[in-house]
């Protein structure tokens, strides 16, 4: 790496809130031509959101960008193409039944001899053109739906150079592709180097950063740790930079309670989402982590498990029995799931906070099919004082609560219908630390009334101080297992991270 | 501890707590009879206002299972063909059988099997409601027109005619339907479980899914009910009408549709009762009945409804939005 | 050198029926059906039947194709070439002027296209309700202009529409052709017909690509006002007169027709060529169920059925 090139682009302390969060705090660094530059952190580091400043989706509240010493304003996606940004999210931006050409200049169709009639001719050999750069063998007339994930990202990559793009941001490229298409990935990512073009890349494989790297920046709750060479950094290194920091934990567990019965027993289960043989057990009173880094599948086996995602193989059992089925059964046999996006999937927003807290459990307090009100806001009343969910009546919308309280009423319904193992996935996402503490006392109390938890979080130090023992997940699977004694965020984040 | 009421209680507990919420609709109809009384002598008769009870009446027996539809977020546009085929059947089996009693079933269960047959369609196939429902449209249409080949039955008991046109106590027949379904209709979405989880649906269907709500099985049920109120309002249009041909019914989809939203049923899902629907059905036929009286063409019928529909949809989705917009 | 090219297996006789669209299927049976059932069916002049009836429904269903794609629908289609066409006889027993009659006609369907396109693309309207309710509009408006009756017109420009022919081809069909031409060539070869794939397909990566995606949504539905009001010119030349429940119902045909040619109501997936197809079976499918005396509205109900049928064997394929 020379260090006398002059960088392509410049970032002087970006900052950006949200409220409750800041998910960029004072965040420099430098941007050289022709660099692989990896980003790391765990979950929440603040790496998406310094996608989104860098594409132009976010503008930073504080910060400048600079290139040849100039402030440069990234304000907008059209910002970000002028100065040859182009970022390749996980969820691609094609247009399934238009061809590969189609697809690279939407938008930016070249103009045929009458107006408003497209000169195609032109686009195929302009397409064609940066196909053979990228040396991707495909006709450009192929239509974006009947292409592999890797094509559709090749095809992302060529969309991005059409537009020069100097400066590429991708966001864990290889999650989905398989070695030998990593290997192309690779290669191609070479020529693109030679060609000066910037790569900032986001991974969280150990491995990936070390083969392809030319620098790796550590982010970490919104700040910038610090920019290593791999030459000169270990892994140890970068791991223990991810994750040291104040744990902020106003909850202590104790724990005393010893493990009974095993309630859920999962065998190599396979899902259509994404679960690729994952093994688990829980017990009554404990709660079990299952930790991993995105993308990893730990909402997919939650879901799985529940019945909201097709089961492929593999077997559940439920205190000893067979289980398989959708997520009424799901519920009648006792499991409880607090979803991830607790907006969209936990709650309906613009129902009572009462029906929200009495609808699991219906058939249980209504075997006879009539509802009663009364009884109704009665079993609403108890769950609002049990769980001290402040709320300015049990008759306001729930989309009035605050996060804390919302999951609360989330957590709560399930209480009315007496579930005795609990899927929570991501329990606290979104929460201040005071509703916090008291999220876990609720899932502490549910352990000790003998219910088992499987719980889902990406803060490793949840999992560390909450969790009697946890599984770390990789690629649709189990990659380990850590015992209350192993438990510790390095230890999780090696595992989660292929690096042993 | 003993939560059960008694039958009144829980009848006017049901109503009441709909009621609450159709204040302003309910002033609504007041102000149109207002105004109809200034605009024209022949409004406030008897006759007139009784005429306008029956047919808000059978507008709402039709409209009552739509709500319940509608409040899935789901919509069924094959109504007024399953008015046409149900009350076909009924009035062939009448006449073939001589039994009313049986005619009458059949054309209940012609209605019923239709809204099976959507409720399966929507549920199981994950046909889209509205694609479904206007195939159905078409389907059920084509099998009356095709059932009656151009004839006409006419000519039923006076006992059966009795339903649509026969009066107790001063009162059309058909106003007593109204309150019984009314009862039925909001007993069933408030006070029973099925009512709860069917707003859930509506309000969030994936969020009641992970809560343990059996979609499937509320969906068939909906269109279920939706259908067989179908059915049943044709037997109170047969036996208003005094005859059945291939076409009839046709023109009653539009101010179904109408009269639920009017009643402040949100096209979303989530948000409505049965009670705002039945005075939705009464401020639509007072609008349609202003526009007789005052000799407008009954062809300006299907151009206001349209309009009414449109402003409705128009009204909720600015709701709608501003409510999201507010998470 | 990277090998990522496309895998091209060996192909089996299977593979190569699997890539025949179903409504060619739906199309070949059809005919042999039909030909079995009716010594009238496979004869000139009734061909040349199902050609000219075809040419409104193909009119109808090109724009709707297009309307489908953006994962919407116009269901008030029937009723605005309804009204149209009323509109059109109208002016021509007044004025004259088939010209001028057919600029109020295409002015009708703009209006009634401009609306539905607002209110679904501004306002964010869902279509099918939308389009229900201009339906109404439209045909509220056909009976109040017509006070229910035909409008008859006795108009020798206007009966050449129909009649005339052009080195021995019919006019409508000719007409249709230019349709179909106009319609492909907008469809496959302008920014606004690649945006239509786009708008069904991935709307979000359109906006992300600084297209006013908007204004391309409004256009679509104008494009449906502006066909039924062209449709309506041979609609009335056929019928010599207005009538005001002329076309009600025929979007069902259309769709059908879209639906049968394997337009998805999703993902942007959409075939021109196919919707041609599926007017052509419709067509056949009425003509040939006319012979039968099957009645019209016994017609219905099996075009309801052809539409079951076809996305029954595109789902057996589409099983990647």
């Amino acid at each position: 790496m020379n260090q006398a090139t002059v960088p392509l682009l410049e970032l002087r302390g970006i900052s950006k809130t949200f409220p409750g969060v800041k998910a960029l705090d004072d965040v420099s660094f430098v941007v050289y031509p022709g660099e692989v530059h990896m980003l790391i952190g765990e979950n929440g580091a603040g790496k998406s959101s310094l996608m989104k400043v860098l594409c132009g989706a976010y503008t930073a509240d504080a910060g400048q960008f600079y290139s040849n010493g100039e402030p440069v304003a990234i304000r907008s996606p059209a910002d970000a193409r002028k100065f040859g940004i182009a970022v390749i999210f996980q969820e691609f931006s094609l247009v399934p039944y238009l061809n590969i050409a189609q697809n690279i200049f939407l938008g930016r169709e070249f103009k045929g001899r009458f107006p408003g009639l497209i000169d195609h001719p032109r686009m195929h050999r302009e397409a064609r053109k940066i196909l053979d750069l990228l040396g991707l063998d495909l006709s450009t007339r192929t239509l974006v739906h009947e292409l592999g994930v890797a094509q559709q990202q090749m095809v992302e990559i060529a969309k991005a150079l059409s537009q020069h793009a100097r400066i590429l941001v991708m966001d864990e490229p290889t999650a989905a592709l398989s070695d030998r298409e990593t290997e192309r990935l690779f290669a191609m990512i070479r020529q693109l180097q030679a060609e000066g073009v910037a790569i900032i890349y986001i991974s969280h494989r150990m491995a990936e950063v070390f083969a392809m790297g030319d620098r790796v920046t550590v982010l970490r709750d919104g700040k910038k740790v610090g920019t290593r060479l791999p030459g000169e950094a270990s892994p140890d290194e970068l791991v223990r930079m991810m994750v040291g920091r104040n744990v902020d934990m106003t909850y202590a567990r104790s724990f005393g309670t010893s493990a009974g019965e095993i309630i859920l027993e999962v065998q190599d289960l396979r899902s259509a989402n994404g679960v690729k043989g994952v093994s688990l057990k829980v017990r009554r009173g404990e709660i079990v982590g299952l930790s991993g880094l995105v993308g990893a599948g730990r909402t997919e086996v939650a879901r799985a498990i529940f019945g909201a995602d097709k089961v492929t193989g593999g077997e559940i059992r439920l205190f000893g029995k067979a289980h398989r089925g959708t997520p009424d059964q799901a519920v009648a046999a006792g499991i409880a799931l607090i979803p991830e996006n607790r907006k969209a999937e936990g709650l309906a927003l613009i129902r009572t906070v009462c029906d929200n807290l009495v609808l699991p459990g219906l058939a249980k307090a209504f075997p006879n099919r009539l509802y009663q009100a009364a009884k109704a806001r009665k079993i609403a009343r108890e769950l609002i004082d049990r769980l001290r969910i402040s709320t300015p009546s049990p008759f306001r919308a729930v989309q009035v609560l605050s996060g804390g309280n919302q999951q609360k009423v989330v957590i709560g319904k399930w209480l009315s219908s007496e579930s005795k193992f609990f899927i929570v996935d991501e329990p606290t996402r979104g929460i201040d630390v005071g509703a916090k503490a008291e999220i876990f006392a609720l899932i502490d109390q549910l352990v000790q009334q003998g219910a088992g938890v499987l719980m889902i979080s990406s803060e490793l130090s949840e999992i560390v101080h909450v969790c009697d023992r946890a599984y770390v997940m990789r690629d649709g699977r189990i990659a380990g297992h850590l015992a209350r004694e192993e438990l510790s965020e390095e230890n999780i984040l090696k595992m989660g991270m292929q690096h042993e | 501890m003993n939560f059960a009421l008694s039958r009144p209680g829980r009848f006017i507990g049901a109503l009441t707590a709909d009621l609450k919420t159709i204040g302003y609709r309910l002033a609504a109809a007041l102000v149109i009879c207002v105004i109809l009384t200034i605009a024209s002598d022949a409004f406030l008769t008897a006759n007139n206002l009784l005429n306008v009870l029956r047919q808000a009446s059978l507008l709402f027996l039709l409209a009552s299972g739509l709500t319940l539809v509608i409040l899935t977020a789901g919509l069924d546009l094959s109504v007024g063909a399953n008015i046409g085929l149900s009350a076909c059947i009924a009035a062939s089996v009448m006449k073939l059988s001589g039994s009313a009693l049986l005619g009458a079933a059949c054309g209940v269960g012609t209605g019923l099997c239709i809204g099976v047959a959507n409720g399966l369609l929507v549920a199981l196939m994950r046909m889209p409601p509205f694609i479904a429902t206007y195939g159905m449209l078409w389907v059920v249409h084509g099998i009356t027109f095709w059932y009656m080949a151009g004839t006409t039955i006419y000519g039923f008991p006076a006992a059966f005619r009795a339903l649509g046109s026969g009066y107790f106590l001063g009162v059309p027949i058909p106003v007593y339907l109204m309150f019984v379904f009314l009862t039925l209709g909001a007993f069933f979405a408030q006070r029973t479980t099925y009512g709860q989880e069917i707003y859930a649906i509506g309000a969030n269907r994936e969020s009641a899914r992970l809560s343990g709500v059996p979609i499937a099985r509320r969906l068939i049920l909906v269109y279920t009910v939706s259908g067989a109120m179908a059915g049943l309002a044709s037997l109170v249009f047969l036996a208003r009408m005094n005859s059945a041909e291939g076409d009839i019914g046709e023109a009653f989809t539009l101010p179904a549709i109408a009269a639920v939203l009017i009643g402040g049923t949100s096209l979303f899902g989530g948000v409505g009762t049965v009670s705002g629907t039945l005075v939705g059905a009464l401020i639509l036929t007072l609008v349609l009945n202003g526009m007789n009286l005052l000799t407008l063409d009954a062809s300006w019928q299907p151009l206001v409804t349209g309009i009414i529909v449109i402003l409705a949809v128009f009204l909720d989705t600015l709701t709608r939005k501003r409510a999201e917009a507010r998470k | 050198m990277n090998e990522i090219a496309m895998d091209r297996p060996s192909r089996p006789v299977s593979a190569v029926l699997a890539r025949v669209p179903g409504v060619a299927w739906i199309l070949g049976l059809l005919l042999i059906g039909f030909s079995f059932f009716s010594r009238d069916f496979l004869t000139g002049p009734n061909l040349h039947n199902i050609g000219l009836q075809s040419v409104i429904l193909l009119i109808l269903a090109l724009p709707q194709t297009m309307i489908i794609m953006t994962e919407g629908c116009d269901i008030a289609a029937g009723a605005v070439l309804t009204l149209a066409s009323v509109m059109l006889a109208w002016v021509l027993v007044h004025d004259g002027s088939l010209p001028l009659a057919l600029a109020a006609a295409m002015a009708t369907g703009l209006i009634f296209g401009l609306a539905n396109g607002t209110l679904v693309a501004l306002l964010k309207m869902p279509p099918f309700v939308v389009t229900l309710g201009t339906m109404g509009v439209a045909q509220g408006l056909a009976l109040i202009v017509t006070d229910g009756q035909s409008i008859v017109v006795n108009n020798d420009a206007l009966q050449a529409v129909y009649g005339g022919n052009l080195g021995g081809v019919p006019l409508p069909l000719l007409i249709g052709v230019a349709v179909y031409a106009l319609s492909h060539g907008l469809l496959y070869h302008t920014r606004f017909g690649t945006y239509v794939f786009a708008l069904g397909g991935n709307a979000e990566a359109l906006k992300l690509a600084g297209v006013r995606a908007n204004a391309y949504l409004v256009a679509v539905y104008v494009l449906g006002g502006l066909m039924a009001g062209l449709a309506a010119l041979i609609l009335t030349a056929r019928m010599s007169s207005g009538h005001p429940t002329a076309a009600i119902g025929m979007e069902f045909d259309a769709i059908a027709a879209v639906v049968v040619g394997g337009t998805s109501f999703e993902h942007g997936k959409g075939w021109l060529f196919g919707t041609l197809l599926g007017v052509v079976a419709v067509g056949v499918l009425r003509n040939g169920l006319n012979l039968l005396t099957i009645p019209s509205s016994a017609q219905v109900a099996c075009i309801g059925l052809l539409v079951i049928v076809a996305l029954f064997i595109d789902g057996l394929k589409g099983k990647k």
